[in-house]
This record gives structure tokens, C-alpha cells and sequence, in this order.
């Protein structure tokens, strides 16, 4: 299984491309460089026929968002990075922020220049203050070498990036609550339409990416958008991250080319496999918010359509596996728990419904389950929420719940009538 | 005659309404039609097809699609759409009773309910509550949780005004919007996040305004009380009648509940007057009619005569009322207060040709209006043309204290991206958000240019123009009625500063300067005052010498007043929340009161006692009900030609304008003499007669008092006083002094009000500029 | 932390956002960092300083997990809980702490030095169970014996001049 370091590229000169000097040494701006010679709208249009999709989550075709944006509208136009990484199991962008900064500061400064604006913003989750302070020195680093500042784009076109710091709200990666949380406002999603691409941040025309997909852009225009939409299958071309966590010996971040390699492969080759006697129970492939799928899926290949082909997505990469230790109703219970914590309380499904599911399972799982009853209120909780609300954040919480009811229907009921003891959790240090 | 094509509608401001383009849908099977642009919850009401709501409020702003209660299926669109934040397109396919739209209503209620109390049976809003109605409509038959519900500590005080009560709120957001975005007054929040939010304010700290009660009754549920109104009555034990508010000039219309024959709550009405308040309305406006059970209000008629002063029945009162009137060589003066309808203004003239020696002398109190007839010339404008403007001018006065509503409507306007200017010589809450120019005092002129500008650029620009004032300085008035008149694109909307005056008016009833005059001259023999104490108005002294020279004194009021106790006979009135009638608004729309209760058995509208005396005085006028009188006064005068006292409906219609009969007042600039601090008047609503009578307004009500600019205060050696003394030619008070930076150098704000304060009565007759010196209070003083 | 401070550190910074309220989470942040928590005259400074109304300052702290408008300790220990740290022993590492720190979960120690907390992902799943102390770096794999040792670490260092949260 090939592992390309086209996002990652640090791996390939010793884990670390953190001063401008060493990142230019390793081919960095040749991207912007070749940007520059086209016109906006041909660099537009090389997003398109790269094929490059959202790395964020919903895998939208990067180009195509860029290309929704209105022209001429006598307002400025904002790009805007979410750099929120907030979805359990995900650690992917941490570590571009971390180790090859100026790829995303490369790539942002591309994507302005296709749409025509001159101040983007990093909105950056609370928590990563260490990585901002590096996103804050490259910054610095590049505006003083003039990559950043008044003449970025050339003489007289000036381009900047500001860095901006959530404060601990998984919500604000959902891109109309990160803008209302850019715009000094509680971090709750807005009604859409009108999409960001329309009226974005203070009203104005915003793209909004995923630091993953704005970093896979100096690639793609240094070494031309076919070449990226060579790579993989037609509907799912170009290089993935993937965060595996949970019961396997190596968790870690781990590019790949789609399509190219299974989920087993990306477990037991790359993450290092399971504990001596233990087997996979239940992946979340995608993140905590995409439909958890069980062994048999193991040997599904890594694109968004064959994952969607077993039933989930492949969302933002962060694959979390349970070995057969796990109690898959203690897991879902845990995941509820998040949701209802991270819930923003604006539409009324999500703000009681995830409540009542963490309260429904949190009783089974202790011993207080009301045996079927409990199943059928469940599922038909599912259905009231799912489906019902004012952003995703509440589908992402039913479905790796009401999935795994579905493919864990009997341990389930046997909760719900027993309960279940805390497991030994595994303790093993990760190797490496 | 005026011209019909003048008169100012509720569509004016210059601007043409473009045509509509009419899009058809079908919902629920039957096809409808809707204007494009409108949501598919309101087509669907305006074709009596009710869609659930909880956060939807259109007056709130754009549509945030929150509560998740309005989901329907649409045809061709995936999952289920918000009805709220759907606009009508057309052959759109609707179904809000398919299976799938009514198990989201189902499960939207459920899931609201899951942490709500149900604790109706103690609740204010049992019985009135959309939460209860809806789930009786819509809902859930029972409720399937055994999870314990979400607590938080129990209800509490956010005002001495408002009680919130955080487990039954439902997260609609009403309340915080209107705080922020229609009030923005920015107090009122929602705090933490998730199961977790929670209506607060900052730091626990009250939640202070005077547009709060407001969040009331946009509240679906049983949050947001009325503290006044806490555990009062129930919804099965009240009447609510329609009525208009009698507190400013605006008009708001609302809703006045009744329960043992007491009013014993004020709402925004349900349906809102667009063209007027749009719904919203202010505290003092809400919380005033504690007053009408104040110790201050006439129960009975009383009679003094020979035999001594004690109470009589009230038609005995009538009849010795009659008796004193009755006598051909008598010459009668009758003087009109506030508030009084047009049918007892009309039916006051009447009886002035049947009482005495039938010429009798008809005024009404209020502000002389000699040079403003170019300006009520104007075309004018409704409130909701406020909307529609791209540029508002404000001159002179302060309608954020004086029409409190007019604020809103002015918020919206700047909201909406028009321009929008304050001039004038007092500081108003709009400052921070708007164009400020801050003349000195008497010196409104300098203003013009700036209003020039403004509407010269602007294509639908409205003028409001404060009575007071502009009388005041009649060369600006005249030179602002030119300005207009070469903009004809302007509206001009004057902020009047009394109740009764614009339906007078329109009647052709004077100001009284003529008659205080002729009370001096001994050229009266009876006066009949009806709502009226000019002892505590301008020159209130000299009124109250010239009153004590009267022989015969006959009071028709609400209240006690400066007359009542040199009255040979007093006839106690009912209130305007009582009465019924036409009142005519700043605006010029006339709109009915509609009696809501009636708390005191011995009083009677004045109506009532005038037509009783044109009956006991051997004359009787052929009507017998407002509706009566309305009728004819709409054949005699041309203000009201055309109007039918029915059609007007709960909404009312717009007089036809004409000259005010406005003689009198300076007809020139004048400096007043001597070598005082300019007087600046200042008439607060949250200050005025009826906030001093209501105890409900204690926390709010403003005290009557002198401001002072800093500097001014230091000069005068007043800076550390707690009361001032403050002397015109026309009286000395001692009053409570305030120290404001916001206030010029040179002049003495004057805040007027608490009828016992003697603040009105040093202001002159004609409402012409005057000089006060201010010094510092003697002890002895303070305590008298 | 007066207005005039609170300004000055904003200043270079206003003409990054077009309107001003974008101003108040940095505001926030920085006036955290000096009083470690956001006491109300701290807000009441963000509001003056931002041009919003005090009950708006506070409404957005409230929204943020780590903003604190209740007092807490020297160092805000943040236990992640989530489903990958869980399955690594994260319950387990949280209730080690929690005794050692003589806590009966969550809270505040008496003498005011931690303030313990169970926290959602920090995405630092490759190193579960993992924590982080206030915004700091996130720690991990962590032995409830490496825990002891932070703690021990932590409370033996000089009081921070400003707070990393
Ligand atoms: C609840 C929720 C949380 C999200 N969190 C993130 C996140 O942390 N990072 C991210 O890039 N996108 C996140 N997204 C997706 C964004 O809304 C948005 O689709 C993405 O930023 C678009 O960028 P992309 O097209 O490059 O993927 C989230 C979406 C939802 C509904
Ligand atoms: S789904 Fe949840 S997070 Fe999204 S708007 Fe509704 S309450 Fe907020
Ligand atoms: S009324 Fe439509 S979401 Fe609340």
C-alpha cells in the first residue's frame, strides 16, 4: 500500500518544514508560483480538474465551491480556513499546523488569489494554542519575507492571514457557526441559504475549506491537476489523511492514495493491528459522526463511494477502532454524551433529543434499561431528530448511535435488560 | 375643504408600491396564491391553513428557523422544510398534514416538552399559552420520558417589572432578539449552550429599559410574567378588549384585560396596527393602569354649598351642574385637558350653544400652534412609512422619551441602512447609533441645513417635527415648511405633545390663552373644566389666580386636581381604558377606544355628562352613543368627511389634514428677557401624571427635575445639591437637580410631569422661549 | 486589567476584522490570560473596549468551554473523555487524578491550585488517554504515574505570570 507524501510532505525531510528556508528547499511556493502565471479564473478552474474534494467532512468538490462565489459584488471576498478539528477520532490537521505550516499558508494563499481576496482567516479551535503559536511564527516568517503582506500577490496586490482562536465549541466547525464565531458571536449555525458562498462572513462572498484541502493545493498546482486526478478513482482522486485511533497497537496519521488501500490495510499494515488475540468489533471510519460499520467491512477500499457502499462515509478521516473488548453500547452512550455536551441548543430537536439519547443509554449501560421499551423509544427517537434540525451536527449524532443498534441489535437488548460493567481498558502503550 | 389625494396614508412617503408578482402553490390539495417573497407559513395562514410556529416572529427580523415546529413536506425537496424560512415558489407542492409533517410535530413537541415542567395548573400563561394550545393541536398525547427533567432555580425577579422562570423556556429566542435587534438595548441573552441555555442577563443584573415588557408577550410559554400581573387572574376569568393607549400621541393600540370589572393587564394586541406600533409598545404605556385604582382618583361627585362639601349621587350632580349652568345672562368657559375624544370635544361645542347665555367659550390646553399651519399643511406620513424611508429627520423634541415607540421604528430605519438624524438641543437615546446635531437652545434653525441635506439626497425622506419646538421658534418652523415644500418627495410627521390635540384640532378648538385672559378680565362666570388643571400646566399661578376669581367652578375629572378643591361641583370621569371614542393620533388616525372596564361605579364618560346637560338644559342633542356624535361630527367637519365610526374598526383611518385652528403662540422669534439659563422643556412619558400614580412603574418612573451641564452646575455652585430652586417669571419650584454631561451650557432642562412638582407651571402660556435663574435650595424650602 | 490596557492590546489588531465584535473573543482570551478566569469587571472591560453590551460580552463567554466565568484553580487539568481516550483507560487516568488531587470528581482543589475537568476530544487521539493542562501542549499516553508526576511538577513550579488558557 502506497503511502505519498503529498500533504505531508515534512515526512519526507525529517518530520519537519517549519521555517520558510526549509520549506522553499522542499519545493515549497513552486504551487503559488505557478499560480500566479495563470488568471484567477484558470487557476479556478485548475481546482476543478484536480477533482480535489472537501477534506472536511462533507467531501464537496473543492473547485466547484470556489467557483460559487459571486463576482463583482463591490464587497471583498474572505477565505476562510477551518482549522477547527473538533470531530472525535481526528488529529490529521494537527499535524500539517504542526510540522508543515507553510503548505497550508502556500495553499490559502492560493485559493485567495483564485477568488480575489486579500485577508483570510485561520479559524483555529481553542485547544491547539501550542500549534496556533507555530501558525503564528510561519506567519510572521512569511510576512517578513514578504510572501505575506502588502505585495504577496505581486506588486501592489496584497494578501494577508490573521489567526483566529476558538475557545472550546466542537459546533464552530460547522462553517456558519465558525462565521458567526469569527464574527464575535456565539458559535451557533445559521439557516442556510444563503450559503457562505453567497454571504459568508460579515455578508460577504467566503470559502470556506478544510486546512487538509487547502494544503493539497501547492501539489496540485505545481504538479499540474491532472497529475492530481490521476491519482486514486475518478470520483475520488488525490491523497486522503487518515487519523486511526482507539484499540490498535499504532495510532497515528496516516496519507494515502484513494481508493488504493482497504480499511484492513489502513488498521493492521499502517496503525499497527490490534493486541495478540483481539479482533476488530466496530470502526467509525470517518470520524465519530458517520455510521459505525463492523469486521465484515474490513476489506472496503478507501474512497468516499466504497465507503458509502458499506453504509457510512468516509467524512474526516478519523478512524476510530473498538476491538471485541468493547461494549458497543458503553461506546455509543460516550459518543451521546459528546454530542449533548457539544450541542449549541439553538433548534429543538438537537438540543433535547441528544440529551435524551446520552440519558437513554447512559441507563442501560448502568443497569436501569428498560429492556425492549428502551430499544423502541430509542429508534424512535432517531427518527425525530434525524433529519429535523438546523445544521448536521444532530445527524452526526444519531447516526453512529442508531448504526450501531442496527448491527449490535442483540448486545443492545442485553444491556438494556443487564447493563454493562466497565471494560479493562486497553493500556498498552502505543508502539513508536 | 382638504384635498382627499393629501391625505396621508399608510402607503405615502413618495414611493409608488411596485406591483406584486403573484406566485400559486398548492398546499394541503387546494390551491393558493401568495405575493413572491412571502414564507410559506404565512401564505399558508392567509389561506387559513395553520402551520405551528414557536421562534417565527417576522417583527423580530429574518427568519432563524430555530424551534424546528413549523417542518412541512414540499414536494421535490428533500427531508422536511422549515415553512418559516421557505419562500413560496411557484406550483409548489405542500403538505403540513402528511404523515411525516405531523410526526415532526409531533416529535418537535415531544421533544419540547422533555424538559418543560407542566406546570401549567400554576402558570399565568395556562389557558393563553401557544406551547399548550399547540400540543393540544399538534402533539404528543402523552409524554414517553422517565429521564428526570433538567432543573434550574426557580423563578426570578429579571425586573422588578418581569419574572422568568428558565425551566419552562423553550429556547425560542424571542425575547433575546427583541432585546438585541428590535429594542437593542443589548440586556437581554441567552448564557451557556446545549440543554444548558438559559435567558439572562448580565451578571444577574436586572434586566432594565422601557421596552422590556414586550419580551412578555412575544414569550410562547410561561418564561416571561408580568410581575403586576403575577397570579392575578386566569385566562377562563378575563375579557380582552381592543383599545388604544392613551399615554403619548403615538396611539398604540392594545389590548386591556378586565376581570372583576378592573383592568388588570395591558398587552401589545395580537394583531398588530402596522401603521402605528407594530405590535410593540412601551412599559409605561404597559404598566400605567395601576393608576386607575390610585388614591389620587375621584370616586364620587361632590358638591359644595351652603350646607358644606360632600359626596352626592351622580345624577343629582348632573342636575345641580345644570342648575349652574343653566341661567341665560351666564357666560361660560369650558376647558379641555387630556385625554378627551373627539366625540366629548365635538359634544363640548355643542353644549356651548346651549349653556348660559349660548356662546360659551371652548379651548382646549395644550401648545399654542400660531405659526404651525404651513407645517400641518404638509402631506404626512404613517409610522410605518418609517419603514419605507431612505432618510428621517428629527427636529427638535425627543421621541425616544416623549413618543417612546417612534424609537423602535427609528432603530429599524437605521437597521435598514436609511439615514437617519437627530437634531435638536436635547440628548436622546438614538445619539450613539445616529447623525447628532446639537443646536443650542432656541436655535433649531441652525439645524436646516443639515436637514436639507438629508432629505435633498434622499428619494422618500420623512420629516418629524416636534410641536412644542417648532412653536416655540416660529421662524424655523416656517423656514422648515419651505424647505419641505421644495422636497415634494418629504413626508413631514409632527410629534405632537399632547393626547388630546390633534383630534381638537381637527375640531377647530382652540388654545386657552384667550381665555385665561377673559378669567382675568372677570369676563366668566362659570367655568367647566373637563380632564383640565391649568393650575399645574404653563403660567399654572397665574391661571390659579385667575381661577380663584371664578364664581361658579364646575370639574369633570379623573383625578384630583389643582381645581378640585375650589370646585362647587365635581363630577368624577371614567379613564381612557374605560371610555369610548375616537382619538386622533400624532399620525392623524383616528382609532376607537373600546371600554375594558369599569372600575369605578359613580364615574362617567364625559360624553355621558355633556349629552345628560344639553338634556337637563332643556336642549337636548339628538345622539345618544360616541357612534352618534362621531356621525355627526364627520358631516360638519371636513376631517372627518367620510369616515364611519363602524369602518374604523380596530385599526382606525387617517383624518383628512388640515390647518390646526392653532392661533396664538409667538408669531415671531423672541428672546426672552432677563439674564437666566435658556429653559429647555422636557416631557418624559416615563415621567408624566399617570407614572407617578402607578405603583407598578415605581422602579422606572422618572423624576420630575432640573438637569444641569456639568460645567453650568459648578458655575451656579448647585454641583453637590440634591435639589435646586429654579424661578421664570412665571414661578419658582424646588426640584431635584441632575447633573448630565450630555447637556448644554446655558440652559435649564426642565423635566416636567409629577403634577404636584410645579415644574409646567413656570413655563410661559404661549410656549415661547423663557429664562430661569437656578440656585441653590434653602433647607426650609426642601422641607415645605 | 483596565480598558485603556485592554485597548492598547487590540489596537494593533482592530483593522484585521471589519466589524469590531470579532474583537471580543480575542478580547476575551487575552483578559483571561492576565486574571486567568473572567471575573465581571473583566467583561465589563471586553464590553467597553469592544463597543457591545456587557450581558452580549458575557453571553458569548458563556458559549465556550474554556472560557471560565466562575473562578478556577492555577491550572486547569482537562481530562479528554472521549470515545478514542475512553477506550485507552482516559476514566481510569481521570479517576487517578481525581483521588490523588483528594477530588471527588470534577472541581476545584481547597488551595485553589487545580481545577480538574473532563473534557471532549482535544484531538490528540494518537496519544490517548491523553490531557492537557489549561490550552497547553496535549499530553499523552499517559500512566496515572506520569499523571502524579505532572502534578507534582506543576504544583512545585512559581505562579504563572499569565494564564495559558
Ligand atoms: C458539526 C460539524 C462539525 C464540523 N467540524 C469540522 C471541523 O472541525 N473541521 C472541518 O474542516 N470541517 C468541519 N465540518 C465541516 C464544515 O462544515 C465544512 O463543510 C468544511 O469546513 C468545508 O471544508 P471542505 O469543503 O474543505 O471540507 C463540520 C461540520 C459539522 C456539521
Ligand atoms: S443541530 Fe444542534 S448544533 Fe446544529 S443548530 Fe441544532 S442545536 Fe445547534
Ligand atoms: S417557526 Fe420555523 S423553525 Fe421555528
Amino acid at each position: 500500500m502506497p503511502e505519498l507524501n503529498c500533504v505531508y510532505r515534512h515526512r519526507e525531510f525529517g518530520d519537519h518544514l517549519t521555517s520558510l528556508a526549509d520549506y522553499e528547499r522542499a519545493g515549497g511556493y513552486l504551487g503559488l508560483k505557478e499560480t500566479l502565471a495563470l488568471s484567477p479564473d484558470d487557476a479556478l478552474y485548475a481546482f476543478h480538474r484536480s477533482g480535489l474534494r472537501g477534506r472536511g467532512g462533507a467531501g464537496f468538490p473543492m473547485g466547484r465551491k470556489a467557483s460559487f462565489l459571486p463576482k463583482d459584488t463591490g464587497k471583498p471576498t474572505y477565505v476562510v480556513c477551518n482549522a477547527d478539528e473538533s470531530e472525535p477520532g481526528t488529529f490529521k490537521d494537527r499535524e500539517i499546523i504542526e510540522h508543515n505550516p507553510f503548505q497550508l499558508i502556500e495553499g490559502m494563499t492560493i485559493a485567495s488569489y483564485a477568488v480575489g481576496c486579500e485577508r483570510a482567516y485561520i479559524y483555529i479551535r481553542g485547544e491547539y494554542e501550542a500549534q496556533a503559536q507555530v501558525l503564528d511564527a510561519a506567519i510572521a516568517e512569511a510576512r517578513e519575507a514578504g510572501r505575506l503582506g502588502p505585495d504577496a500577490l505581486g506588486p501592489g496586490r496584497p494578501f494577508d492571514i490573521t489567526v483566529y482562536r476558538g475557545a472550546g465549541a466542537y459546533i464552530c466547525g460547522e462553517e456558519t457557526a465558525l462565521l458567526e464565531s469569527l464574527e464575535g458571536k456565539r458559535g451557533q449555525p445559521r439557516l442556510k441559504p444563503p450559503f457562505p458562498a453567497v454571504a459568508g462572513l460579515y455578508g460577504c462572498p467566503t470559502l470556506i475549506n478544510n486546512v487538509e484541502t487547502l494544503a493539497s493545493l501547492p501539489p496540485i498546482m505545481h504538479r499540474g491537476p491532472d497529475w492530481y486526478a490521476a491519482m486514486g478513482n475518478e470520483k475520488s482522486p488525490g491523497t486522503k489523511l487518515f487519523s486511526v485511533s482507539g484499540h490498535v497497537l499504532n495510532p497515528g496519521n496516516f496519507e494515502v492514495v484513494l481508493g488504493e488501500t482497504t480499511l484492513r490495510e489502513l488498521i493492521y499494515d499502517m496503525a499497527g493491528g490490534l493486541r495478540p488475540g483481539r479482533e476488530v468489533k466496530a470502526v467509525w471510519p470517518g470520524g465519530s459522526s458517520v455510521p459505525v460499520i463492523g469486521a465484515d467491512s474490513l476489506d472496503v477500499a478507501l474512497d468516499y463511494e466504497a465507503l458509502n457502499g458499506v453504509g457510512t462515509f468516509l467524512g474526516s478521516g478519523g478512524c476510530i477502532v473498538m476491538d471485541d473488548s468493547g461494549c458497543i453500547v458503553r461506546a455509543s452512550w460516550r459518543l451521546a454524551q459528546f454530542y449533548r455536551h457539544e450541542s449549541c441548543g439553538k433548534c429543538t430537536p438537537c438540543r433535547e433529543g441528544t440529551g435524551w439519547l446520552a440519558n437513554i443509554l447512559g441507563r442501560m449501560v448502568h443497569g436501569e434499561g428498560r429492556g425492549e421499551e428502551d430499544i423502541r423509544l430509542l429508534e424512535s427517537l432517531f427518527g425525530r431528530i434525524e433529519g429535523r434540525t438546523l445544521c448536521p451536527l444532530a445527524d452526526g449524532a444519531v447516526m453512529p448511535i442508531q448504526s450501531a443498534l442496527d448491527l449490535f441489535r442483540d448486545e443492545f437488548i442485553r444491556v438494556a435488560h443487564e447493563g454493562s460493567s466497565r471494560p479493562v481498558p486497553m493500556t498498552e502503550a502505543p508502539v513508536g | 375643504m382638504a384635498d382627499p389625494a393629501s391625505s396621508p396614508g399608510g402607503s405615502g412617503a413618495g414611493g409608488e408600491t411596485p406591483p406584486v408578482d403573484v406566485v400559486s402553490l398548492t398546499v394541503n390539495g387546494r390551491a393558493i396564491e401568495a405575493p413572491k417573497g412571502t414564507m410559506l407559513v404565512d401564505a399558508a395562514k392567509a389561506a387559513g391553513i395553520e402551520i405551528p410556529i414557536f421562534c417565527y416572529e417576522p417583527r423580530l427580523g429574518a427568519p432563524i428557523g430555530a424551534c424546528r415546529m413549523c417542518l412541512v413536506e414540499v414536494e421535490g425537496m428533500r427531508g422536511l422544510q422549515t415553512a418559516c424560512s421557505t419562500p413560496v415558489a411557484p406550483d409548489m407542492v405542500v403538505s403540513t398534514e402528511s404523515e411525516l409533517a405531523k410526526d415532526a410535530q409531533d416529535g418537535v413537541l415531544e421533544l419540547l416538552l422533555a424538559n418543560h415542567p407542566l406546570d401549567c395548573p400554576v402558570c399565568d400563561k395556562g389557558g393563553e399559552c401557544p406551547l399548550q394550545d399547540r400540543t393540544f393541536r399538534f402533539g404528543p398525547g402523552q409524554t414517553r420520558t422517565v429521564e428526570p427533567k433538567l432543573h434550574f432555580p426557580k423563578p426570578l425577579d429579571l425586573s422588578p417589572l418581569v419574572a422568568l422562570d428558565r425551566e419552562r423556556c423553550i429556547a425560542c429566542y424571542r425575547c433575546v432578539r427583541f432585546s438585541q435587534e428590535v429594542a437593542e438595548d443589548g440586556q437581554l441573552t441567552f448564557q451557556e449552550r446545549g440543554d444548558h441555555v438559559e435567558i439572562a442577563t448580565f451578571s444577574g443584573d436586572p434586566y432594565e429599559g422601557r421596552f422590556t415588557g414586550n419580551t412578555i408577550d412575544l414569550c410562547p410559554v410561561g418564561a416571561l410574567t408580568s410581575n403586576p400581573y403575577r397570579f392575578v387572574s386566569r385566562p377562563w376569568d378575563i375579557k380582552n378588549t381592543p383599545s388604544v393607549c392613551a399615554g403619548c400621541s403615538v396611539g398604540c393600540n392594545l389590548e386591556a384585560t378586565e376581570r372583576d370589572n378592573e383592568v388588570k393587564r395591558l398587552t401589545g394586541r395580537p394583531e398588530p396596527n402596522f401603521a402605528v406600533e407594530e405590535g410593540w409598545i412601551c412599559d409605561r404605556g404597559r404598566w400605567g393602569y395601576p393608576a386607575l385604582r390610585s388614591d389620587e382618583r375621584i370616586t364620587g361627585p361632590v358638591l359644595v354649598d351652603a350646607v358644606g362639601r360632600r359626596t352626592v349621587l351622580l345624577d343629582r350632580a348632573v342636575n345641580e351642574a345644570a342648575g349652574m349652568l343653566g341661567r341665560r345672562e351666564l357666560r361660560v368657559a369650558v376647558l379641555l385637558g387630556e385625554p378627551i375624544t373627539v366625540e366629548a370635544g365635538f359634544l363640548a361645542t355643542e353644549f356651548a350653544t346651549r349653556a348660559g347665555n349660548g356662546e360659551a367659550m371652548v379651548r382646549r390646553m395644550g401648545i399654542p400652534g400660531h405659526g404651525l399651519d404651513p407645517l400641518r399643511a404638509l402631506p404626512g406620513a404613517q409610522m410605518d412609512d418609517l419603514d419605507r424611508a431612505d432618510a428621517i429627520v428629527v427636529l427638535g423634541g425627543d421621541p425616544c422619551a416623549q413618543q417612546p415607540v417612534a424609537e423602535l421604528r427609528l432603530r429599524k430605519a437605521l437597521r435598514r441602512g436609511a439615514r437617519v438624524a437627530m437634531a435638536g438641543p436635547r440628548p436622546t437615546a438614538l445619539d450613539p447609533s445616529c447623525q447628532v446635531t446639537r443646536t443650542t437652545p432656541g436655535h433649531l434653525q441652525d439645524a436646516l441645513p443639515i436637514v436639507a441635506e438629508l432629505i435633498g439626497a434622499a428619494e422618500r425622506p420623512i420629516v418629524m417635527w416636534d410641536e412644542a419646538d417648532l412653536a416655540a421658534e416660529p421662524d424655523a418652523a416656517a423656514a422648515l415648511a419651505a424647505l419641505i415644500e421644495d422636497h415634494p418627495a418629504t413626508r413631514a410627521i409632527e410629534l405632537a405633545c399632547d393626547v388630546s390635540g390633534p383630534g381638537l384640532r381637527a375640531l377647530g378648538v382652540a388654545t386657552a390663552e384667550d381665555m385665561l385672559a377673559a378669567l382675568e378680565a372677570g369676563e366668566v362666570d362659570v367655568l367647566l373644566t373637563i380632564q383640565a388643571d391649568p393650575t399645574t400646566g404653563p403660567e399654572g399661578a397665574r391661571w390659579s389666580r385667575a381661577i380663584d376669581g371664578v364664581p361658579r367652578i364646575i370639574e369633570m375629572s379623573t383625578y384630583r386636581s389643582g381645581v378640585t378643591d375650589r370646585a362647587d361641583l365635581v363630577l368624577p370621569l371614567l379613564t381612557a381604558l374605560e371610555d369610548e371614542g375616537v382619538l386622533v393620533s400624532m399620525t392623524g388616525r383616528a382609532q376607537r377606544l373600546r371600554p375594558a372596564a369599569r372600575e369605578c361605579a359613580d364615574a362617567a364618560s364625559a360624553w355621558e355628562l355633556l349629552i345628560a346637560l344639553t338634556h337637563r338644559l332643556g336642549r337636548p342633542v339628538p345622539d345618544r352613543t360616541p357612534a352618534q356624535a362621531f356621525s355627526r361630527l364627520a358631516a360638519e367637519h371636513a376631517a372627518f368627511a367620510g369616515l364611519d365610526y363602524g369602518e374604523l374598526g380596530t385599526t382606525g383611518a387617517v383624518i383628512a389634514q388640515g390647518r390646526g385652528a392653532g392661533a396664538g403662540g409667538p408669531a415671531a422669534r423672541r428672546n426672552p428677557a432677563g439674564d437666566g439659563l435658556l429653559v429647555i422643556p422636557c416631557r418624559p412619558v416615563f415621567g408624566d401624571a399617570t407614572a407617578h400614580r402607578s405603583d407598578a412603574l415605581a422602579s422606572v418612573v422618572e423624576p420630575t427635575r432640573v438637569g444641569l451641564a456639568p460645567a453650568e452646575a459648578e458655575r451656579l455652585g448647585v454641583r453637590t445639591e440634591a435639589r435646586v430652586r429654579i424661578t421664570t417669571p412665571h414661578g419658582e419650584a424646588v426640584l431635584p437637580l441632575e447633573v448630565d454631561s450630555r447637556l448644554h451650557e446655558g440652559a435649564a432642562y426642565l423635566f416636567t410631569g409629577d403634577p404636584h412638582a410645579g415644574a409646567a407651571a413656570l413655563l410661559p402660556m404661549d410656549g415661547g422661549p423663557v429664562r430661569a435663574a437656578v440656585g441653590v435650595a434653602q433647607r426650609e424650602q426642601v422641607e415645605a | 486589567m483596565t480598558v485603556a490596557e485592554l485597548e492598547e492590546h487590540l489596537a494593533p489588531i482592530r483593522h484585521e476584522y471589519a466589524d469590531p465584535r470579532s474583537l471580543i473573543l480575542p478580547a476575551l482570551r487575552y483578559v483571561q490570560g492576565e486574571a486567568g478566569w473572567l471575573p465581571p469587571h473583566a467583561m465589563a472591560a471586553v464590553a467597553e473596549a469592544t463597543g457591545f453590551s456587557q450581558a452580549y460580552v458575557e453571553s458569548v463567554a458563556t458559549f465556550y468551554d474554556r472560557l471560565y466565568i466562575d473562578e478556577v484553580g492555577r491550572y486547569c487539568i482537562n481530562v479528554c473523555v472521549t470515545l478514542s481516550c475512553m477506550l485507552r483507560g482516559s476514566d481510569e487516568l481521570f479517576e487517578h487524578i481525581a483521588d490523588y488531587l483528594g477530588l471527588d470528581g470534577e472541581g476545584t482543589t481547597a488551595d485553589g491550585m487545580f481545577t480538574l475537568a473532563r473534557v471532549q476530544c482535544i484531538g490528540a487521539c494518537d496519544r490517548a488517554p491523553c490531557l492537557q493542562v489549561d490550552s497547553g501542549v496535549q499530553l499523552g499516553p499517559l500512566e496515572p504515574a506520569d499523571a502524579t508526576c505532572l502534578i507534582d511538577d506543576l504544583r512545585a513550579e512559581p505562579a504563572p505570570a499569565r494564564y495559558d488558557r
